[in-house]
């Protein structure tokens, strides 16, 4: 038996430490902990409602459109407006492109060195004259010894590209010619966003009531033009490229290997229309692996517990709208920033595979038969969150196309009624990022910000045991899973990586003998 | 650059492209091309550590368009350490971090994201593990967290020079608007605690320019290597990217100049350009380049969006210039408020409005302390 502590956990958003128990080459038990903690919330109380947005979407440099998208849904709430088909179509446009520059990056940048070995591309022996100037200029870098990007890695055998191991370096090379081609992609991505939004990361573009740029033929047209070249991108080259990875049979066992437990939840994301009832990707839960029996979502089921997270147990099973959260740092068995959000008590997988489970689209449905996913034990592992990512900013990237020619440049983006602060007010956000299901709730009395609150995917994902002592989804993924080596284990972070983690969204919570601010009440 | 097979002319054509980057004339390029050249044959190593961060700063960079992100990657920077891209983690990660801490002595930079907390005892934010160390985890004994500012103590002393990336690392930002909670200090505080000579400069945004970075970087690399000067404003910021006032050069000057003042967003005619001021822009009191360098690959920038500045690149940002979407006080000095209730006030011109953004300064609750226009030193 032996403890295996990997901290950081590189390669996803913010500050995550994995400890796994292992034995006999199987990992048998597992903890996640969040390690760090800043406090947004709390300085909102008494601001004006109009800086939420701006301030909450700088919870997350990597997800601040979800969260500024959430918190000006909740102001619209908050201040009952009507929100004009412009602005509903740009928010999801913009949004959309979020999707597509969120989930390349994860793949490309964030997972691929999991899989891929980078050196391969040393003993690429094709004729293309880009991959060959890659090659030489890997080459150069390993001359000059400075390939610190790459090296050192937990070492594996099974790298597509490694010497005896699965592939070989011509496709190696090509996927590192891909993860370049990304930088650039996702790059076009944000730029498509900045037409509307001013910016990116931080942007400027939503306000209560509505969005402040006017579609014009000009920037519908920019807009369009980048789109049309990252769907062809994602079509030819990132959807083919997780279906390639998928093929690798050294990674078989990674489609049913890393199932979080069965358990899936959607807020629901995309409005259709002005109030939402139509959503692009539809709300649903989903429990014990039965997937073709979407149940549906009731936040009054949302509980959070704190009996291994380092607040006091008053905090303990409350519903989030009525939390508490009173840090105890020297808490006995606590080991998270983390709260551990439950649904009627049980641990939630939220995001895209989530997302693509309730929505079931065709080529979801294919890759599941194909790989007989749906043959029991019905299980989605590592790969089908990886593929589940890649279809969806596929479909999203699509349906984006629609919704750019709906925009009308002649009807209006805001509703003034957005300026008119109430004397006390409370409002709801709930929406879907690209890592999952994010609420915003405002509580403003007095026209002033009395209460804010998110609660964001990773808690739910990376999130610690709860008082009955059920493992957080990602605790669960990893039971299981073959650690042959414990001083390279690789399939851990694999695992991890897979649910695209942000910390810095997941921990962002108040001090509650600073802000005097215990309670959270939602009419 | 790889080792010495980069030919003169390359480096011309790079150099071309750095001076682009940092606004300087083509005079420069000779001498760049030489301090390039010299930086190629050993590229100075960089450490990009993350404290209280969002990981803005990161994305932001990643964002880089001229130097392209691969470039950056490939070509201009040896990034030894850089949490969200590097291949390694856990020990093979931090390994890279100790490897550095002996190795090389007074020759990395090291980049700090995010301000550092020094609450109880450090713990809000913790990477890597305590060698030697034990916790106690349900009932395991486990390596101890290790806090950034224990990471900072062991990785200040070494390093060349320290860069504090983007505003909240800076100044604190939005993590210092409570430091009642963890202490959240600026890196240039922490950093004159353990070593008070060590150079550092800040970089201002929330999240800061890819061309902010990147240039401050290659100053501060020119700098070491004997090639330039830093010339910074009193906060420590490079005056190359933040020496002028944004509503100096903004687009949509002419339309204060006029007052004309956007009021209701259905009303703003794209061509029209309407003053974000009584939308709460903060134009008038924060040094930027936004205007002239704007951002993701110059598609948009924040007025562009018809949104107010926010000032995200000032050191009062976000506590003092809150609330955002109310105008600046109004305060009797020749410009700002008259230009608003009088509409058609035109003659003070840059130079009052110059002067109001340094009263305007001292309103916000700066004592004597203004940020350096361009060109004064």
């Amino acid at each position: 038996m032996a403890i295996v502590s990997i901290d950081p956990v590189t390669r996803i958003e913010g500050h995550l430490r994995i400890d796994v128990e292992v034995e006999n080459g199987v990992v048998k038990d597992a903890w996640s902990s969040g390690t760090m903690f800043r406090g947004i919330e709390m300085l909102l109380k008494g601001k004006h409602p109009w800086d939420c947005q701006q301030v909450t979407e700088r919870i997350c440099g990597v997800c601040p459109l979800i969260h500024g998208t959430a918190s000006s849904y909740a102001l619209d709430d908050a201040m009952d407006v009507e929100l004009p088909d412009n602005a509903r179509i740009i928010r999801n446009l913009c949004l959309g492109g979020n999707y597509i520059q969120s989930h390349i990056l994860h793949f490309y940048h964030l997972q691929a060195l999991d899989y891929i070995d980078v050196t391969a591309v040393l003993n690429y022996s094709g004729v293309n004259p880009g991959l060959l100037a890659l090659r030489s200029k890997i080459a150069g870098l390993a001359k000059a010894n400075d390939l610190y990007f790459f090296l050192p890695r937990y070492e594996s055998a099974d790298y597509v590209g490694t010497p005896g191991g699965p592939g070989d370096a011509n496709l190696a090379t090509e996927l590192v010619g891909h993860y370049v081609q990304a930088l650039e992609m996702r790059k076009k991505a944000q730029e498509m966003i900045s037409i509307f939004y001013g910016r990116m990361p931080s942007f400027v573009g939503t306000i209560p009531g509505g969005v402040t740029t006017k579609p014009t033929l000009m920037n519908i047209a920019a807009f369009q033009s980048r789109l049309t070249e990252l769907r062809q991108w994602i079509d030819s080259i990132y959807v083919q490229d997780v279906l390639t990875v998928a093929e690798v049979p050294d990674y078989e066992p990674f489609f049913k290997a890393g199932d979080s437990g069965g358990n899936y939840l959607a807020y629901g994301g995309f409005d259709l229309d002005q109030k939402g009832t139509e959503k692009f990707l539809p709300r649903g839960t989903i429990f014990d692996n039965n997937v073709m029996d979407v149940k549906g979502m009731e936040e009054k089921e949302i509980t959070e517990s704190v009996q291994y997270s380092w607040y006091t147990p008053e905090c303990e099973g409350l519903n989030p709208k009525y939390g508490k959260t009173d840090p105890d740092l020297e808490k006995k068995d606590a080991y998270s920033f983390l709260k551990a959000p439950r649904y009627q008590g049980k641990p939630m997988e939220v995001g895209p595979m989530a997302r693509m489970l309730v929505k079931k689209p065709d080529l979801l449905v294919k890759l599941a038969q194909d790989k007989g996913l749906l043959t029991p034990p019905v299980k989605f592992g590592i790969l089908p969150r990886t593929a589940a990512r890649a279809i969806e900013c596929k479909l999203v990237a699509d349906a984006m196309a629609d919704w750019l020619t709906q925009l009308d440049p002649s009807k209006p983006i805001w509703d003034p009624k957005g300026k008119e602060i109430p004397n006390e007010s409370y409002g709801r956000g709930l929406v879907e990022g690209p890592r999952g299901a994010l609420g915003h709730w405002i509580h403003i009395n007095n026209e002033k910000t009395d209460n804010y609150q998110a609660v964001v995917p990773t808690t739910w994902n990376a999130s610690p045991r709860d008082k009955e002592g059920n493992r957080g989804p990602v605790e669960t993924s990893l039971i299981g899973l073959p650690v042959p080596d414990v001083d390279n284990p690789v399939n851990v972070v694999r695992c991890v990586r897979s649910f695209d983690p942000c910390l810095a969204c997941a921990i962002h919570i108040i001090h509650p003998e600073h802000n005097g601010v215990k309670e959270f009440r939602v009419v | 650059m790889a080792g010495k097979t980069v030919s003169r002319r390359q480096f011309l054509k790079h150099a071309g492209a750095t001076a682009a980057l940092l606004g300087l004339s083509e005079v420069m390029i000779p001498q760049i091309a030489q301090a390039l050249e010299e930086l190629a044959s050993g590229k100075p190593p960089v450490i990009w550590i993350q404290g209280q961060n969002c990981t803005g700063c990161s994305i932001s960079l990643l964002n880089s368009n001229y130097p392209m992100v691969a470039e950056l990657v490939l070509n201009d920077l040896s990034i030894r350490y850089h949490p969200n891209v590097m291949a390694a983690a856990g020990y093979t990660a931090t390994d890279v971090l100790d490897e550095s801490i002996k190795d090389l002595k007074g020759k990395y930079v090291l980049v700090v994201e995010g301000p550092v907390p020094t609450k109880e005892d450090g713990e809000f934010c913790t990477f890597g593990l305590q060698k030697g160390k034990t916790k106690d985890l349900m009932g395991n004994k486990v390596p101890a967290d290790k806090t950034i500012h224990e990471w900072m103590k062991e990785l200040v002393p070494p390093a060349a020079a320290v860069i504090a990336g983007g505003n909240c690392a800076s100044f604190g930002g939005i993590p210092l608007a409570n430091a009642g909670v963890t202490g959240a200090t600026p890196v240039s505080k922490i950093v004159a605690e353990i070593d008070s000579e060590k150079p550092v400069v800040n970089i201002g945004g929330c999240p800061a320019h890819p061309d902010w970075i990147t240039g401050t970087v290659l100053e501060a690399l020119l700098f070491l290597k004997g090639k330039g000067k830093l010339n910074l404003n009193s906060h420590k910021m490079s005056r190359t990217f933040f020496g002028q006032l944004i509503h100096e050069n903004c687009e949509r000057r002419a339309s204060f100049d006029a007052g004309l003042f956007l009021e209701d967003w259905n009303q703003d005619d794209p061509d029209m350009k309407l003053c974000m001021f009584k939308m709460g822009c903060k134009g008038p009191v924060t040094y930027a380049d936004c205007p002239v360098r704007r951002w993701n690959s110059k598609v948009n920038w924040c007025v562009g969006a018809s949104a107010p500045c926010h000032g995200c690149a000032s050191p009062d940002f976000y506590k003092t210039l809150s609330p955002l979407y109310e105008p600046l006080p109004n305060v009797n000095f020749p410009g700002i408020t008259p230009a608003v209730d009088t509409l058609g006030w035109v003659a003070a011109g840059a130079t009052a409005v110059g002067v109001g953004a340094h009263y305007l300064y001292k309103q916000l609750g700066h004592k004597g302390e203004e940020t350096g226009e361009g060109g004064e030193k």
